[in-house]
């Protein structure tokens, strides 16, 4: 069997437009996750993470590439893939009509799995997601929240080697989010191996191992968020409020991006008085913090992850 | 795993299906309305032509099931996104199509099972007549079936899907011979009328209950008709539930 449960050569999607224009939705996308890694594909809306988790769970055809799970080719062996993954769709919805309990020991009988086992990962996985309570209601009662984990849950408990998770805490509440991160650390920890996508940036930074930086179609950035916040250029961010028509002042201290009216410039600790001068000068306010995954992203993107 | 065919795990999603039919058990009800105002209708009307409307109405109603795939199938891909879920399992897209079929079949067959025991005390049927009326129902609901599932793939929309639920149900189930005899049809019409599934069938019954007169001729166009369209529909199903697991 392949040491790596999934690789992505030379990914490219275009969906032709009937009557617009051809949009090409991934334009040579190689990645690679090893087994019981959590990986991250974080990206704005429309970035292109959703068509590669597609491809990649046999669901979409690339225009070229190729992409392995455990060694077996998604396009040409489809069949030899789905047994080993299993994928919480975005905006995905449990069956409206069934108990979240019905939801999950069905979909794991129709996978295969026979009934005793069935029943005990249901309810290990109800319990874990906090769904217990509501493990009897119809989910067409349950608030969106108690929807969504049930789709988590349902693919949680499967355990299969291989989980996609397109969004999987979308409209979540805090807690909630967390005891999905709880559980898919869980899930590592047994060998299994978690490729997600997100917008949220805390969830990249506090869940994935590693993360893919998505845009456009293309990766800019592989590594950790740690990695990431080390490539551009400094530990530390001055945010300078109103700072964005004096951004030549600045520019000798390190890369600058602008986000709104504030300039943030990133730098290393020894240049922080002269910055915080320059500023008082001019009479901006500015602040100071360790630089985050959002500065990140930002420099690296060339556009905050909430642009449009 | 013939022909590559892959069937583990279609009775468990046909259970499903089952069970989630069951807690909207009010739409079972409400499917039976259609037939049971016709035969009000007609058993105020035209009490002669009863037994032919009952005929009529359990075709019709096993068309109508067809009809059911297309709303369940385009609503758990359209709008819950199930269909993403399954096909990324080992559950085949074939076992998905038949899984459905199956389980709308089994869920809205307690109405008929109703419409059966009137006939029967109405009209007692013989047993050759029970063979071929179970034989043309399955026919009946192998092609509606079909019909509906492949429709249901080829929009984005539930909104789109809706007209074309209903003009398929009256295109097959209500402008036809399906409710009243075929000696009503003008004679350049009746080969035609027999090649639809439906009246097809409704006829083919009718003919072997005693209830109207068709030519041998007739009766073997629409059966090998009927024969015809349902395997080769049902083939056709399998075919494109594979093809469509997969977007493109």
């Amino acid at each position: 069997m392949s040491p790596e449960a999934l690789r992505a050569l030379d990914v490219r999607k275009v969906y032709r437009g009937r009557g617009s224009p051809d949009v090409e939705a991934l334009r040579g996308v190689s990645l690679a996750l090893r087994r019981g890694e959590r990986v991250a594909l974080l990206g704005r809306n429309g970035a292109g993470k959703t068509t590669f988790l597609r491809i990649a769970s046999t669901l979409l055809i690339p225009t070229s590439g190729q992409i392995e799970v455990f060694g077996h080719d998604v396009v040409s062996t489809p069949e030899a893939v789905r047994p080993l993954i299993a994928v919480v769709p975005q905006e995905g919805k449990p069956f409206f009509h069934l108990t979240p309990r019905e939801q999950v020991y069905c979909y794991l009988r129709a996978r295969g799995l026979p009934r005793e086992e069935a029943k005990a990962r249901t309810e290990a996985s109800l319990e874990k997601m906090g769904l217990d309570e509501v493990a009897d209601r119809l989910s067409v009662t349950l608030s969106g929240g108690q929807k969504q984990r049930a789709m988590v849950a349902t693919v949680m408990a499967t355990e299969a080697p291989l989980l996609f998770l397109d969004e999987p805490t979308i409209g979540l509440d805090p807690f909630a989010r967390r005891a999905v991160w709880d559980v898919l650390r869980d899930l590592t920890r047994k060998g299994c191996t978690v490729l997600l996508t997100t917008h949220y940036l805390d969830e990249a930074e506090a869940l994935s191992e590693r993360l893919y930086i998505v845009e456009e179609g293309a990766i800019l950035f592989e590594g950790t968020a740690e990695g990431a916040k080390r490539q551009i250029g400094g530990t530390l961010r001055v945010s300078i409020e109103n700072g964005g028509n004096h951004r030549e002042q600045f520019a000798s201290f390190g890369q600058s991006v602008e986000e709104g009216n504030a300039l943030h410039v990133i730098t290393e600790p020894g240049r922080i008085h002269e910055i915080m001068d320059v500023a008082l000068r001019e009479h901006l306010s500015a602040t100071v913090g360790p630089v985050t995954l959002e500065e990140a992203f930002l420099t690296i993107v060339g556009r905050s992850i909430d642009a449009e | 795993m013939a022909f590559g065919l892959r069937w583990g795990g279609t009775g468990v999603f046909l259970a499903t299906e089952i069970r989630v039919q069951f807690h909207e058990w009010l739409a079972i009800v409400t499917g039976t309305l259609t037939p049971g105002a016709l035969l009000i209708f007609v058993a105020i009307l035209a009490p002669e032509l009863i037994a032919v409307t009952l005929i009529g109405s359990l075709v019709y109603s096993m068309f109508l099931i067809g009809q059911r795939v297309l709303n369940e199938a385009a609503y758990i891909r359209i709008d819950h996104k199930l269909n993403e879920l399954y096909h990324a399992s080992p559950l085949s897209p074939e076992a998905y199509f038949v899984g459905i079929a199956g389980g709308m079949l089994v869920a809205y067959l307690p109405p008929s099972l109703f419409v059966l025991a009137i006939l029967e005390i109405l009209h007692p049927l013989s047993f050759v007549a029970w063979l071929v009326l179970a034989a043309c129902l399955l026919a009946v609901w192998a092609v509606s079936s079909t019909i509906g599932y492949v429709v249901s793939t080829l929009f984005k929309d539930m909104k789109t899907i809706w007209p074309y639920s209903a003009l398929l149900t009256n295109l097959f189930g209500i402008v036809p011979p399906v409710f009243y005899p075929i000696r009503f049809v003008p004679t350049e019409w009746r080969s035609l009328v027999l090649l639809l599934p439906t009246s097809g069938a409704a006829v083919l019954v009718n003919s072997v209950a005693g209830l109207e007169t068709i030519s041998g001729n007739e009766a073997i166009l629409a059966a090998a008709a009927l024969a015809v369209e349902s395997v080769a529909m049902f083939v056709f199903g399998i075919y494109w539930a594979r093809r469509m697991a997969r977007e493109r």
